[in-house]
């Protein structure tokens, strides 16, 4: 039997910044069914540029693992369709970009557009938001 | 027998009042002219929440004395929530916080409280919705994407309607500039108007435009087209009515430097008139702000010291649910899917009431559930839009909760 060697390669890992942002699709389907599978689907995604994907060898579709100094998630990865930013990654401002957001703040308002992540590609499940949150 | 009805909706802050309803024996059946987000709040919540105690059905008198019983042992109580309630209901949690001397903040106090600061204390000026449909020449969408937000702002205010001075729409009389981070889908609308910064570069690009309206050529940190922003300082300086709508991505980017708002605002308002117009998500997240700052004189974050209202960061949310509170009350939101994922985990530890028309991620580590109807379907009231001015919201359908208002009044006759 052939030994499978890629489950004892380190995925590398890259820093990125996270912005989030409002989508109308997303919050619509979230104000109906917060717990459900839909609101899931399109919370639990990370934009990124084509190129910076190819750079981190992340594919269209796969599954990574967002680390903060405050949490860590399991999220999907899609290409955008248009050039953008280096070094950014974009999520809908949902509970799963929350879950990475640091609470230490000068002001009372934390960084929900400014999250410092590492990424790397993982094999592992999209995390829901019952494990965001367990009891 | 159906009956067609004028709604004002609670979907967003812009409290569209122009929704035709038709409602057949206390249901709604069609609903023309709402957006995906006022039809998602018309047609409600999937799962509605019932009363409970430790996650146990209980009876409504019950949960209302369990949650007083709570809130009176506390400390250190907070009262948190509000943006989905009407400025009535806002009236009783001040109330109700005076009675505890406990702490009240609301959602505003990580999103645009800090705006609506600057627009109350006169720093910064400010003009209605109908003043920019009728009269806006230049609209300016900084860190703001309401076609995501709020899906009618271009089309019924900002950018596409006919208006007095602007009949010949946005064809010919009117330009739209998106400064963001990414091509949203308003900057796409904006065309050659949208202006891409980098992350965190907001104050550096507003003090570049300053710089730039002064005749300056500005020098910035980041790569940048100098022309571009020569030109965007002359068309913001042609302005007959400009108008400036400050979303998240601008007011995040520039907290702790706000009152450069005030700067920019003056510096355009040498050569033309400018107003700021905060892009306020919730349909009244806006109206706690006016009613405490009517109340209090201060505008969020706020605890009761004998009665005496004292304000400062150390009774924001964030800092209160961080450390400090012993008990939170929950009114119309879900701080479990909001607040950073540290402060969530923290409110399984400590006591918390929740009060909302739907069950949500809070729901989940609530110690006391108490149902209440959706404030503009069920419940009517007041609220105030994202410009300031203050509305009639009205009930669709008779609804099988209690008002959330009427639910804290309750709480207040018990805690007594």
């Amino acid at each position: 039997m052939a030994l499978d060697v890629s489950k004892f390669i380190k995925a590398p890992e890259y820093g990125i910044t996270i912005v989030t942002y409002r989508d109308v699709f997303q919050s619509s389907v979230c104000d109906e069914d917060r717990n459900g599978k839909e609101c899931e689907r399109l919370s639990a995604v990370i934009v990124l540029d084509a190129t910076e994907m190819k750079r981190m060898g992340i594919q269209d579709g796969v599954n990574v693992r967002l680390t903060s100094k405050c949490g860590s998630i399991v999220v999907r990865a899609v290409s955008s369709p248009r050039e953008e930013q280096k070094g950014i990654g974009f999520m809908v401002n949902s509970p799963w970009s929350n879950a990475l957001v640091y609470d230490e703040t000068t002001d009372g308002i934390p960084e929900f557009k400014n999250i410092k992540v590492k990424i790397k590609v993982t094999n592992e499940e999209i995390m829901s938001h019952r494990e965001l949150f367990p009891l | 027998m159906t009956e067609m009805v004028t709604w004002t909706c609670t979907g967003c802050a812009l409290l569209c009042e122009d929704i035709q309803v038709s409602i057949s024996d206390n249901r709604i059946e069609h609903v023309e002219n709402a957006c995906m987000k006022g039809k998602a709040r018309v047609f409600g919540c999937k799962e509605q929440a019932v009363p409970t105690i430790h996650g146990d059905k209980a009876d409504i008198d019950d949960v209302i004395k369990d949650a007083a019983r709570i809130l009176r042992d506390a400390k250190n109580p907070l009262l948190y929530g509000w943006s989905n309630s009407t400025n009535e209901a806002h009236i009783a949690g001040i109330e109700l916080a005076r009675t505890l001397g406990g702490i009240i903040d609301s959602t505003s106090s990580f999103c645009q409280g800090i705006t609506v600061n600057e627009i109350l204390s006169g720093s910064v000026p400010s003009c209605t919705l109908e003043e920019v449909r009728e009269k806006a020449d230049v609209i300016v969408f900084w860190g703001a994407d309401p076609m995501s937000s709020h899906p009618r702002h271009m089309s019924k205010y900002s950018y596409f309607p006919r208006g007095e001075l602007r009949q010949r729409g946005y064809e010919e009389d009117r330009t739209a500039i998106s400064i963001d981070v990414w091509q949203s889908r308003t900057a796409k609308i904006c065309k050659n108007g949208f202006h891409r910064i980098p992350p965190g570069k907001d104050a550096e690009f507003m003090r570049g435009l300053i710089e730039a309206l002064s005749g300056r050529v500005p020098k910035l940190s980041f790569d940048y087209d100098v022309k571009r922003i020569l030109e965007l300082a002359a068309t913001l300086k042609k302005a007959e009515f400009g108008v400036l709508f400050a979303g998240l991505g601008l007011i995040y980017s520039i907290k702790e430097d706000i009152t450069l708002l005030s700067e920019f605002t003056a510096a355009l308002n040498q050569f033309s008139h400018y107003s700021l117009i905060p892009m306020a998500g919730h349909f009244n997240m806006r109206g706690f702000n006016h009613t405490l700052h009517e109340k209090t004189g201060h505008i969020y974050r706020v605890k009761f010291v004998d009665g005496k209202a004292i304000s400062g960061v150390e009774y924001s949310v964030i800092e209160q649910m961080k450390r400090n509170a012993d008990a939170v009350l929950v009114v119309g939101s879900d701080p479990l899917a909001s607040l950073p994922g540290s402060i969530s985990k923290r409110l399984k530890d400590i006591p918390l009431i929740l009060i909302d028309p739907c069950m949500n991620l809070t729901s989940r580590v609530a110690d006391v559930t108490i149902p209440c109807s959706t404030s503009g379907i069920e419940a009517g009231g007041t609220a105030v839009r994202m410009d300031g001015k203050t509305m009639d919201i009205h009930a669709l359908v008779q609804g099988n909760n209690m008002s959330d208002e009427k639910i804290i009044e309750r709480i207040i006759e018990e805690v007594g």
